[in-house]
């Protein structure tokens, strides 16, 4: 589903670069955590796999596809099977939750009918079905993670990707946040979550690909944080 | 595509930076409204040209017996065989001539005469001893220039000659109509070209505070996947619509001008220059050389839109 081969990027000006000679293979319904100190490339990564960047050299494979060699109109389409959680939420202030959502379906052409089946179905899903008119800053971080993630899934993407998700959650929130990745990840969505919450790698023991200075340095399928932490 | 939520960006985008949009049309309707005038003396121009073209020539008298101009080019009485050839052959030498044709005494009388009968003053022609005569009416030759600008090369040549009375050259009044609206003409379109550029830097300034407004929006919109023509639509229908309203306003100002400036007062008083028509005016909405109004207006704003969204909207 994802697939690095050697890629190297290097953002502008001097020093090493933020990713060196990667190569991973991450397969159709996998769940991967993508650990690492700070600045060892987690968001470097993900970004690649969204087409935010292209690599400096070397090649980047989604859902079949060689997208650093695509063009730029194709972007979108491959965005749309894509979703997208980061960990300031990023939710429109002067939106429902429920027009939060159904935001994601709306600037991609799908009807009206069917955004009106799809949005309450997901929020369900996340488990705010009852939440659907407050504003965001009526929900805790918790709940408006559940919206950004629901806003992520809501297109029902082949791939999820999660930046730190959990990153300004207390731990029981996040246990909240890290079993609903798992139900979204029951469902067939292969999962890549870029995580410093070493307590939640533990606890919910999954693939774990480490990064350091850019380059890989463990990648165990089923692993804890790392004994450095 | 789901348009409704285009049409509801866009009305609050239009809401949200209202005093902008206002500047923009307000420059936009000015600018364009000098522009369209300028068109306008334009085209007066040239209507009044092809019109008067025939009078733009100039008119070479030729000596007759007893020769009323008393110049002493005419002292030797009508003009000879010999000073006419000389004549003939200065202008066609002549570079600033396009050509010339020879009205004999007859041709130029009966010419006067029909035209007296035209205007009921026929009396000086008739009679006994008429006061006009064929033997008393110049033979002429009539020169058409290159250009109404430049004549003082074969008039001077001319004037000097003997066998020439009178030269009658009506540039001059006419040279000074055309003067004050080539003046009126670039004035205004130096005028229009300054608020212009001004207009193109307020709409990029708008663009840049919309697009700061929005960026949440178009960040989310980017990453789920917006086309990035649906991302730019707010933007350009927001600019789209402010130049709707510079060019509806603009056009209804020259429409007015042309309605009561020329056709209720200026073609009133000014009976001898024929004026700019309705044609015109749609000309001036329209025209592609120089362009019109309603091709200027939404130009000046979409285009800066479009190369600044794919800045600020780029995937
Ligand atoms: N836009 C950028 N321009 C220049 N350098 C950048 C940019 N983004 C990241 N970097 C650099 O690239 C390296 C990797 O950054 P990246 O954000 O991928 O790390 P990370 O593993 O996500 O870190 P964190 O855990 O703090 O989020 C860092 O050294 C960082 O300074
Ligand atoms: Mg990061």
């Amino acid at each position: 589903m994802i697939r690095f081969e050697k890629v190297t990027k290097r953002y502008p000006g001097p020093g090493r670069p933020a990713l060196d000679q990667v190569t991973l293979d991450i397969d159709k319904g996998e769940f991967v955590y993508l650990v690492g100190t700070s600045g060892s490339g987690k968001s470097t990564a993900l970004r690649l796999v969204l087409r935010e960047l292209r690599p400096t050299t070397g090649r980047v494979h989604v859902a079949g596809k060689e997208i650093n060699r695509m063009a730029g109109w194709k972007v979108p389409r491959l965005r749309r099977q894509i979703g997208t959680v980061f960990q300031d939420f990023r939710l429109l202030p002067n939106k429902t939750v429920t027009e939060n959502v159904a935001f994601a379906q709306q600037v991609i052409g799908k009807s009206r009918r069917e955004i009106g089946k799809v949005v309450p179905e997901t929020l369900e899903l996340v488990g705010l079905k009852d939440k659907g008119d407050r504003m965001p800053d009526e929900l805790s971080g918790g709940e408006q993670q559940r919206v950004a993630i629901a806003r992520a899934f809501v297109n029902r993407p082949m791939i999820l990707i999660a930046d730190e998700p959990t990153g300004n959650l207390d731990p029981a929130t996040s246990a909240g946040i890290m079993n609903l990745l798992g139900d979204i990840n029951q469902t067939g969505t292969t999962v890549v979550m870029a995580t410093h919450d070493h307590g939640i790698v533990d606890q919910f023991t999954k693939r774990v690909i480490e990064l350091d200075h850019g380059k890989v340095v463990r990648d165990e399928a089923s692993g804890s944080y790392g004994f450095q932490h | 595509m789901q348009l409704r939520y285009v049409f509801t960006e866009l009305r609050t985008g239009l809401r949200r930076n209202l005093s902008m949009h206002l500047a923009v049309i307000l420059t936009l309707f000015v600018s364009l409204s000098l522009a369209g005038i300028g068109i306008l003396v334009q085209r007066e121009a040239t209507v009044a040209r092809d019109s008067l073209g025939d009078e733009l020539k100039i008119l070479v008298n030729l000596c007759t017996d007893d020769d009323p101009s008393h110049s002493p080019n005419c002292a030797s009485g009508e003009v000879t065989a010999d000073q006419q050839q000389r004549i003939e052959k200065e202008i066609a030498d002549s570079d600033e001539v396009a050509s010339s044709a020879f009205q004999s005494k007859q041709e130029g009388y009966d010419r006067a005469y029909e035209q007296a009968q035209r205007n009921n003053t026929q009396a000086a022609f008739e009679g006994p001893d008429p006061v006009v005569t064929v033997e008393r009416w110049p033979a002429a030759y009539w020169v058409t220039l290159k250009t109404p600008e430049r004549a003082d090369g074969i008039i001077s040549a001319l004037e000097g000659l003997d066998g020439v009375s009178v030269i009658k050259d009506q540039r001059k009044a006419l040279g000074q109509i055309f003067g004050i609206m080539t003046v009126l003409k670039y004035g205004s379109w130096i005028g229009a070209g300054f608020l212009l550029f001004a207009a193109l830097l307020q709409v990029t300034n708008t663009i840049r505070l919309a697009a700061l407004a929005r960026r949440r929006e178009i960040a989310i919109m980017r990453l789920v996947g917006a086309s990035t023509l649906y991302i730019a639509l707010p933007f350009l229908l927001e600019a789209l619509v402010a130049a709707v309203v510079g060019v509806a306003l603009a056009a209804g100002v020259l429409a007015a001008f042309q309605y009561w400036g020329v056709e209720k007062a200026l073609s009133d008083h000014v009976q001898f220059l024929p004026w700019v028509d309705w044609g015109d005016y749609t000309q001036a909405l329209i025209g592609l050389f120089p362009p019109g109004i309603v091709i200027l207006g939404p130009a000046l704003t979409l285009i800066p839109t479009l190369l600044l969204t794919r800045k600020y909207v780029k995937v």
